[in-house]
């Protein structure tokens, strides 16, 4: 597991409080007038109040805040559930990434709000400003002509070459730069104790190539913001134009080969090596490069796509525990637990090739 | 599938009725989907689907293990199961799975030990044998490929009607 997704430390620092064993969304509409009216001094109603299907770990929920003070205002909350994909969940990492990018060449959402340990709402949660636009999935069935594809998929390179370029030092992420082991490596390990967990099934290949991957993890070339699910899937277009990076929740510290795979992911990709189905592999990272600045390794390149199906496999699994031991319920995760031998075969291939 | 089959429908019939029946409005539609947790519910106490996929996995493995005994003669090397393991004794899913989940256990004992700088330093052979096992693990795991849909996450690329957007 990502150590940003799972942070000990502020969980462990969150007072002793009673939260509710499971969301509920009558509650949480009641708990969010309750908190919104308390932090802007004006009482707000909450309207068209309804969960989002999108992300498969924070509940989403869009709704409308309705105060004398500001009028309506289309919000989005997102909850960290106690039994979610990736619980205990911490705000952190989310709210490092909006305040860190508001106003960069990176469109994010505005932060409204957010709260590690609950307040009124009594899970972790943030509230940002609502995008307008689509979350242009199925994408590759859609009626876009492939012009307006590539000049997506292109924005869509350029924006994360942004995101690498910017200075972390000046960000709230420093400071999650620790001394001592190195952080992709202790990403690894987590990973790897994720799936050591004694109720997930073994797989050996997973046990056999986690071994390898600790082993082998290269030098990045330089350490910046790493986004940790940026796919197609995980952005808002409109009119041709991304106007929002989503899902912050695995941004950290690393190597930024590590996105550049995963975006690449055959699996994000409707089963094709070209990004958003129009981009070539060789186009893709001659324009990172240019944009970014940083020399793409066809090694450290090979070790992330490998390691991209690891992560994508480990993921799975704590979908399982979600759903089975945690009593999670959001058949999506069930599904996902069904990915399994698809995912480890490909991580077997994946691996021959970094090796 | 690794979540368990009795969870799975238990998951369903709550997305159902917590999610689907309370959002219609439509009586035909509620009447169908009514039906349908009813129908799950039947095949939770009904099914016994998947001892023959598994069956073929430790059989799988049986033969895996005979071979590498074999290639394995005369060096030091984690221990290995007598096969066959399953007898003429009729066995039930739960005790064949776990039976599976033991053999994937020792597999990766052996793969970790084949692939080790131990091994290879002792004997330049057990490379050929950690090639044996990742085989014959790609082997077992295409037998529960032969019984898994196309992923979500690809449906959900590809525009599959119907699914979920992540």
């Amino acid at each position: 597991m990502q150590d940003v997704a799972k942070r000990p430390d502020d969980v462990s620092a969150a007072p002793e409080l009673v939260r509710p064993v499971a969301v509920n969304d009558n509650v949480v509409q009641t708990a969010l007038a309750q908190h919104l009216s308390r932090i802007s001094g004006s009482r707000t109603e909450i309207t068209s109040f309804g969960r989002k299907s999108s992300g498969f770990s924070w509940i989403t929920y869009a709704f409308v805040a309705r105060s004398a003070a500001d009028g309506d205002r289309k919000l989005i909350l997102r909850v960290g559930p106690p039994n979610g994909l990736f619980a205990p969940y911490s705000v952190l990492p989310q709210v490092h990434a909006l305040q860190s990018l508001a106003g960069s060449g990176v469109p994010v959402p505005a932060l409204v709000s957010s709260e590690q340990h609950g307040a009124e709402i009594g899970f972790p949660f943030f509230i940002c400003t609502h995008v307008e636009g689509e979350v242009p999935a199925p994408w590759a069935a859609s009626e876009f002509d492939p012009d307006r594809k590539r000049a997506i998929a292109r924005q869509f390179v350029e924006i994360l070459a942004s995101l690498h370029r910017i200075d972390k030092g000046t960000t709230p992420f420093a400071s999650m730069q620790l001394g001592g082991e190195r952080a992709e490596v202790r990403a690894i390990a987590g990973w790897r104790a994720s799936l050591a967990r004694p109720t997930a099934r073994y797989y050996p290949l997973l046990d056999w190539g986690g071994r390898w991957l600790e082993n082998n993890c290269p030098q990045p070339p330089c350490r910046t913001i790493v986004h940790g699910d940026y796919r197609i899937g995980n952005f808002i277009e409109r009119n041709g134009r991304i106007t929002a990076i989503l899902d912050w929740e695995l941004a950290h510290l690393g190597d930024p080969h590590e996105d550049l795979a995963w975006a690449m992911m055959p699996t994000f990709n409707a089963g094709s090596r070209r990004l958003y189905g129009v981009l070539e592999r060789a186009e893709v990272i001659d324009l990172y490069q240019r944009a970014s600045g940083i020399a793409v390794s066809d090694k450290s390149l090979a070790f992330y796509e490998a390691y991209a199906l690891y992560q994508a496999a480990a993921i799975q699994m704590c979908a399982v525990r979600a759903f089975e031991v945690d009593r999670f319920n959001d058949m999506r995760l069930a599904v996902m637990a069904s990915q399994m031998p698809s995912i480890v075969r490909a991580f077997e291939r994946a691996l021959e090739a970094a090796a | 599938m690794s979540a368990s089959f009795e969870r799975l429908i238990d998951g369903i019939v709550d997305a159902l009725q917590s999610h689907v029946v309370p959002n219609s409005r439509d009586d035909f539609v509620r009447g169908q989907v009514f039906s349908a947790i009813y129908a799950l519910n039947g095949l939770k106490l009904a099914a016994d689907w998947k001892a023959g996929p598994l069956l073929e996995q430790v059989r799988l493995q049986d033969d895996t293990f005979a071979a590498v005994k074999r290639l394995a003669d005369g060096m030091a090397h984690p221990e290995l199961p007598a096969t066959p393991r399953i007898g003429g004794d009729l066995l039930d899913v739960a005790a064949i799975e776990a039976m599976r989940d033991d053999g994937d256990r020792q597999l990766g004992q052996l793969l970790l030990w084949a692939s080790g700088e131990g091994a290879r330093a002792a004997n330049r052979d057990v490379a050929g044998i950690e090639r044996l096992l990742r085989r014959a693990i790609c082997d077992q795991l295409k037998i529960e490929l032969a019984t898994t849909p196309k992923s979500m996450l690809e449906q959900i690329a590809g525009g599959d009607s119907g699914a979920a957007q992540g």
